[in-house]
């Protein structure tokens, strides 16, 4: 009896232990896809993320919000950047009706988001609105040859439930703020679900996950910097300004892989499936990773079991901002089907893979 | 002593009374949100039906008719009336599932307008199966991959042709393994938001409004008898209108009026505002809606109740719905009387509280022995 009391206590610790190594990186994902953070205002992200870093890490933070840690010296250094904002709208003018007319964010198809709720991010706190079908949109239409124009950004007419622009200023909606949809977050199953800002959140949850993973030890002969850049979306601005004073050797831009693991798309190219594993991303429109250095990531991730997968798809990435410096980009993903609209779709298997890569890179690229 | 006790309990219940008459708004507000998250389609009205059954007060006799109208019938000196909602909203359902689990989709019902099926690109659903809701999306194609040419085709060309939605599977057997069935209603999901100015907003809002604002009346029924012998119903498949030449009444109430054969209907429905010049506004009142040839006794009566409950409303002048045609006859009198809604027939009808609260005053107002007539 006491044996048996005695094995159960061991595989009791024996989980406890093993869970403690495992990703986390989910999890994370569930909570940080939820703060809002359009391109120019990541700051509560930027907190976020600071306030989960282990204590002990000398953490900077620049204007932008830009924020990374360095451990480790010598060569080579390797950097890891994931990043944090999101797409979104901006206030651009509050009209006599108490409407909100926005700057687009660019991004997001504009049809996606009509007579959808969207929540306004004001100094006071979230206000929520829905930005109001095209005008005559329940018109029969008398002329179906006759194109409709198109559902633009600039056309956005969000209503907030008030009738004037005094109003709406009562409710601390002003110009400049930012707007995001509404998200739903879509379960299909334990560990698959679709929401809106998995692009890039997925990346900043993997990189977090693998800093609260990460042993001294790992680290002891090369420099490894971790950082979460601000406004991917809106033109690499964050990585820009990283890139003047970060010169790594090598970057592991840590973003969607834009999958067309979908009904709608030819598989002609980026046909990687959701659930089959973490991804380097082969060509894209901003880099085009050297086949000596996939080969690398393909052999340590053999080594480690990790599933991972190779593709060629469209779409930037933050570390080519770092190839005039004289790095080398490798981007990591994972599959994201729907990339850039309210239901970008992953897989827990491959988000952790992901983070696992991450560590793996860090232990052993040389 | 006996005395000093009935007095207490007298103030105790005139108490109880106090707070169940201030409740009201808070309760019509908790109603609509108990109904709201109901999926409701025509031909899949049995989950709205059951959860208003359940919200009724106890002892009340519920009738049901073969297509999945529920009533509930209150005695009285004359009629009948009847009180007519519509159980089923516009939706869609499943039509197919592909080799690779995807689910194809069709209609039940014409859409309300050219753009409903359009609104599916790209979103969240929720599948209502046997064994219990089944969450989806509706596929769109990545931006970054998308030509002008296939921009044209599958995002503005948009039709239940493209829509696929993803329930997170890879074959049509294990779709079939989570419940999903052919004919499986395809709604959006019921999140509710909370707008300023005491406005609500969501898929299908108007109709659940609506209906709760009757589960409401009945329950006021129930400790206060109407004037008249009153039927309060909620009709299935009212978005379905009859074929034939001629008038195309909604099937739904066509049975509804073979059944009850009311003196007197009232049909609680919606209707569109902020349309402009001469269409409701929100805030400003039920809508009256008659042809202009309508039948001016009912509505006088309407207009009576309404200057007793203190209640604005606002009026419409438009033909006969096909919920109304079936009652319009040379022995029976019909009105419409509706729950403006904002953005009707999108993903986010709005309706205002207020407006809610004042459509459910002015049908327990006439509703009162002595008021309709």
């Amino acid at each position: 009896m006491n044996k048996r009391i005695t094995v159960l206590v061991l595989i009791s610790l024996f989980s406890a232990v093993a869970a403690a190594a495992q990703s986390k990186a989910w999890d994370i994902l569930r909570e940080i896809v939820l703060v809002p953070g359009v391109s120019g205002h990541e700051g509560a992200v930027a907190d976020f993320i600071q306030k989960r870093l282990p204590a002990g890490l000398k953490v900077e933070r620049d204007g932008m919000h830009n924020v990374w840690f360095t451990v480790g010296s010598g060569k080579p250094h390797i950097l890891f950047v994931a990043h944090s904002d999101e797409l979104g709208w901006t206030v651009d003018k509050i009209t006599a009706e108490g409407r909100l007319r926005v700057k687009p964010g660019g991004g997001i198809l504009p049809q996606t988001a009509e007579a959808r709720p969207v929540i306004v991010h004001t100094a006071r706190g979230p206000v929520a609105g829905v930005v109001a079908p095209r005008p005559g949109y329940d018109e029969r239409r008398s002329q179906a040859d006759v194109p409709e124009a198109p559902f633009a950004a600039e056309n956005f007419d969000i209503f907030l439930g008030v009738g004037s622009e005094a109003e709406a200023r009562a409710l601390g909606v002003a110009e400049g703020d930012t707007l995001t949809a509404r998200k739903t977050m879509t379960d299909f199953a334990p560990g698959l679900m679709a929401t809106r800002g998995v692009d890039d959140r997925a990346g900043c949850a993997a990189l977090l996950d693998a800093a609260l993973r990460l042993k001294a030890g790992a680290f002891r002969d090369r420099t490894v910097t971790f950082a979460w850049d601000a406004q991917e979306e809106t033109g690499l601005l964050g990585a820009s300004e990283l890139a003047k004073t970060l010169k790594p050797d090598y970057v592991f831009a840590i973003d969607t892989f834009v999958s067309t693991d979908s009904p709608l798309e030819s598989k002609r190219l980026a046909h990687l499936p959701v659930g089959k594993g973490a991804v380097v991303r082969a060509i894209d429109s901003s880099n085009v990773t050297p086949k000596t250095e996939i080969r690398k990531v393909l052999a340590i991730a053999k080594k480690r079991g990790i599933p991972v997968q190779v593709g060629n798809s469209r779409g930037g990435n933050d570390g080519s901002v770092f190839l005039p410096g004289g790095a080398v980009d490798i981007p990591l993903s994972w599959p994201g089907s729907y990339a850039h609209s309210l239901i970008e779709k992953i897989d827990r298997r491959d988000l952790d893979a992901l983070a696992d890569l991450i560590l793996a890179i860090v232990a052993e690229w040389k | 002593m006996i005395h000093r006790t009935v007095k207490k309990i007298a103030g105790l219940l005139a108490l109880a009374c106090l707070a169940a008459g201030t409740g009201g708004a808070a309760d019509l507000k908790g109603l609509t949100k108990e109904l709201f998250i109901i999926p409701s389609t025509t031909g899949n009205e049995d989950l709205l039906a059951g959860r208003i059954r359940g919200l009724l007060p106890r002892g009340l006799v519920v009738e049901e008719e073969g297509l999945g109208t529920i009533a509930v019938r209150f005695r009285g000196e004359a009629g009948p009336t009847l009180l007519l909602a519509a159980l089923d909203g516009y939706g869609h359902m499943v039509s197919g599932i592909t080799p690779e689990g995807y689910l194809a989709l069709d209609r039940p019902v014409a859409p309300p307008h050219a753009r409903f099926d359009a609104y599916l690109l790209g979103q969240p659903v929720i599948i209502s199966t046997s064994h219990g809701p089944v969450q989806g999306v509706v596929s769109q194609p990545a931006l970054h991959l998308l030509t002008q040419e296939r921009r044209k085709t599958l995002v503005e060309g948009f039709t239940l042709e493209n829509a696929f939605v993803d329930i997170g599977v890879r074959s049509e057997k294990e779709a079939r393994a989570k419940g999903i069935e052919l004919l499986d209603a395809v709604t959006f999901p019921a999140v509710l938001t909370e707008l300023a100015g005491r406005k609500w907003s969501g898929p299908g809002l108007g109709l659940k409004a609506v209906a709760a604002v009757l589960v409401a009346v009945a329950e006021a029924l129930a400790t206060e008898a109407p004037g008249d012998e009153t039927i309060i119903a909620w009709a299935a498949q009212t978005k379905f209108t009859a074929r034939g030449r001629g008038a195309r009444p909604a099937v739904g109430a066509a049975r509804a009026r073979t059944r009850w054969q009311p003196a007197r209907t009232v049909i609680v429905d919606v209707a569109a505002a902020g349309g402009g010049d001469g269409s409701p506004a929100l805030g400003k009142g039920p809508v009256l809606i008659e042809p202009k040839d309508g039948s001016t006794a009912l509505r006088q009566a309407f207009e009576r109740a309404a200057a007793g409950a203190d209640t604005a409303y606002q009026s419409l002048a438009a033909a006969d719905s096909p919920l109304a045609i079936p009652f319009t006859g040379p022995l029976s009198e019909v009105l419409t009387v509706a729950l403006p809604v904002l953005f009707l027939n999108t993903p986010s009808e709005v309706v205002d509280l207020k407006d809610l609260q004042a459509l459910r005053d002015l049908l327990e107002k006439f509703l009162k022995p002595g008021a309709g007539r």
